[in-house]
């Protein structure tokens, strides 16, 4: 009888101890959490969606385009952006097309090499080039 | 209205393709698992008939779905009369006082409203996904296949190779299927697949523990899952892993049912290791990750037989068939789809660029230190817990109930047995794959190594509470409380 109150307790103590330590991290998803107050929606739909619209009319529905545009991490994501934004076209990272996009948020008067030629400037940053040695 | 019928038809769709699998007919106890398994079920489901629709060049979706659904219902109804497969269902056996259950049921639904407030906040700030895969690989896929037309596979191509368009196509599929029938793409699809497999995932893993192991169990199971904050982030986040995590849990837990209701010599049991089959191919199908993690379960159970053979070698043959046949039938189809997907559509994946130099990269013993702390480091922080990580509670608990597991069988039982040794073979499998990585390999451990362990996360709690968890059966203990037989 005593052993068995005695695992009872036992198991009581280690079922809350389990239950308190679990309870801290909730405390941790809590403060991660957006505040009530602060529940706006971040910059990819402005950044990608957004930002491409005007040029997207102007494309090709289908097929593949060139796209050049900032170094770094943050022109890496600037480049992904364009893709999620244009698909269906695929857009690669290279000057080798008829039709390349120039991509520069930081730089909107960003000189480009000999080769391409601006066709159009949507502005903040969009360009779309013309490059007639292409393949 | 087209919204709601998808929904119907996805989650109906999913509910008769667990009831398929399901050893008997449907009790209340049954409804549970079975909710949770649909919401995967149905999601796999839906995602199969969208690629396999645009791949034949089929415009009729909804007429595709009504089929589908249809020949499911008959299926289901058909097969399931006459069975009555009897689960003796355990008692839990926790000798803990009624304030410290109370308390516990407290806590568990303090961290369930937690979770619900921050994986609800967090899609509404980041509709979009949070990270660089969800609209770089997973959402964009979706778009690929949604927008493309009859020309949908264009977008999987080595032009982008950074899109990893050699991924399979489970959530972007699924996410496609939705947005066909509503006609116009919204953010809301695929945030709300994150959140049904998030909370899927804690579902099954409660209501299976409660059916195996009583509701304490389930409790304490779920309440480390919800209160893991990687989990929860990474769930709403509209990656792959966390559904992922749900059908390596799914085809883990029904291979321990399935031990349950053979321990009950009922008949039918094989369904529910074809059901097993099924989900391990739906997580083939969401992720790279999961064709090793089907390729772990063919190897454990195939190590688990021949353990069983052993002991019984006159019933070999018998044994493996009914050991293998239904696992690797509800394989199949999965199977079949993705080698379709990996040989005509997707360009070859990056992992494997140059074998010579991977197999010289086995030999760098510096690699496998390197891998190796990493896995000690993440075995403690990968849940981002606040002071004290989950594994090493699970651990600590363990000690604090001073109890070792009464009995010998979970260990033993086959299910059981090819489940911790397929997580085992898995997580084996990711290390040589981290030795080998073309890329700098401290680069991909620190991106990668804690969303891995997160996929086996829910698995493992789900293991660890069937085994520690003090059982009796019913019968049993009915038997104790009844008064001894009036002498003849």
């Amino acid at each position: 009888m005593v052993t068995e109150q005695s695992e009872k307790n036992q198991t009581s103590v280690a079922i809350l101890i389990f239950a308190f330590c679990c309870l801290l991290s909730t405390v941790r998803i809590l403060g991660n959490a957006p505040r009530p107050g602060q529940l706006q929606a971040d910059s990819v739909a402005k950044r990608s969606d957004q930002r491409f619209a005007q040029l997207k009319v102007a494309l090709p529905p289908r097929g593949v385009i060139g796209y050049i545009g900032e170094p770094g991490v943050s022109g890496t994501a600037d480049y992904y952006l364009a893709q999620y934004a244009l698909a269906p076209l695929v857009v690669e990272n290279s000057e080798n097309h008829p039709l390349v996009i120039g991509d520069f948020p930081d730089r909107p008067n960003e000189p480009v090499t000999a080769n391409l030629k601006l066709i159009r400037n949507f502005g903040d940053g969009v360009l779309l080039f013309s490059h007639e040695e292409a393949k | 209205m087209a919204l709601t019928l998808a929904v119907l038809l996805c989650f109906a769709s999913g509910y008769f393709i667990a009831v398929l699998g399901w050893p008997r007919r449907p009790c209340p106890s049954d409804f549970a698992v079975l909710d949770s398994l649909s919401a995967g079920c149905g999601l796999g489901l839906f995602s199969f008939v969208y690629v396999l629709s645009r791949a034949a060049g089929n415009n009729h979706l909804i007429a595709t779905d009504l089929a589908v659904f249809g020949v499911l219902l008959v299926a289901s109804l058909l097969i399931r009369s006459g069975r009555a497969a009897e689960l003796s269902e355990p008692i839990e056996n926790w000798q803990a006082s009624s304030a410290a259950r109370q308390i516990l049921v407290a806590v568990f639904i303090f961290a369930l409203a937690a979770a619900l407030y921050g994986a609800i906040t967090r899609v509404i700030v980041h509709p979009h996904g949070e990270g660089w895969d969800a609209f770089s690989i997973w959402n964009l896929h979706a778009r690929f296949l949604f927008r493309s037309g009859p020309a949908w596979s264009e977008g999987f191509s080595p032009l982008i190779p950074w899109s990893h368009p050699d991924y399979p196509l489970l959530t972007s599929g699924a996410i496609a299927h939705f947005w066909t029938y509503i006609g116009h793409e919204t953010q809301a699809v695929p945030a709300a697949i994150a959140i049904v497999f998030t909370f899927a995932t804690v579902g099954l893993l409660y209501s299976l523990l409660a059916m195996l192991r009583g509701r304490i169990s389930a409790m304490l199971a779920s309440l480390a899952l919800l209160t893991t904050p990687f989990f929860i982030e990474q769930g709403t986040s509209q990656y792959a892993d966390v559904p992922l995590s749900f059908f390596i849990l799914a085809a883990v837990s029904l291979l321990c049912l399935h031990d349950a209701f053979e321990e009950s010599e009922s008949a039918g049991t094989s369904r529910l290791l074809i059901l097993a089959g099924v989900n391990a191919g739906f997580a083939a199908w969401t992720k790279n990750e999961g064709l090793l993690f089907l390729a772990a379960l063919i190897a454990a159970r195939a190590l688990t037989f021949i353990r069983d053979a052993r002991r019984a070698p006159q019933r070999r043959l018998a044994s493996a068939a009914r050991t293998f046949l239904p696992l690797i039938l509800g394989m199949a189809p999965a199977l079949l789809v993705i080698a379709w997907f990996k040989h005509f559509i997707a360009p070859p994946g990056d992992l494997f660029p140059d074998r010579a130099l991977a197999i010289h990269k086995l030999f760098e013993p510096a690699r496998y230190g390197a891998v190796l702390r990493w896995y000690g480091k993440e075995f403690l922080r990968f849940g981002e817990w606040w002071l004290i990580p989950g594994t090493l509670l699970l651990i600590a608990f363990y000690f604090l109930l001073k109890r070792k597991p009464e009995s010998q069988t979970p260990r033993l039982a086959p299910g059981f047995a090819t489940s911790h040794l397929a997580l085992s073979f898995t997580l084996a499998g990711y290390f040589v794959i981290y030795l080998i990585t073309p890329r700098d390999i401290y680069w991909h451990l620190r991106n990668s190594l804690n969303r891995l362990f997160l996929q086996l996360w829910p698995s493992a709690i789900f293991l660890f509470f069937v085994l520690i968890t003090p059982t009796v059966k019913k019968s049993a203990q009915i038997s104790e409380h009844l008064p001894p037989a009036a002498p003849q």
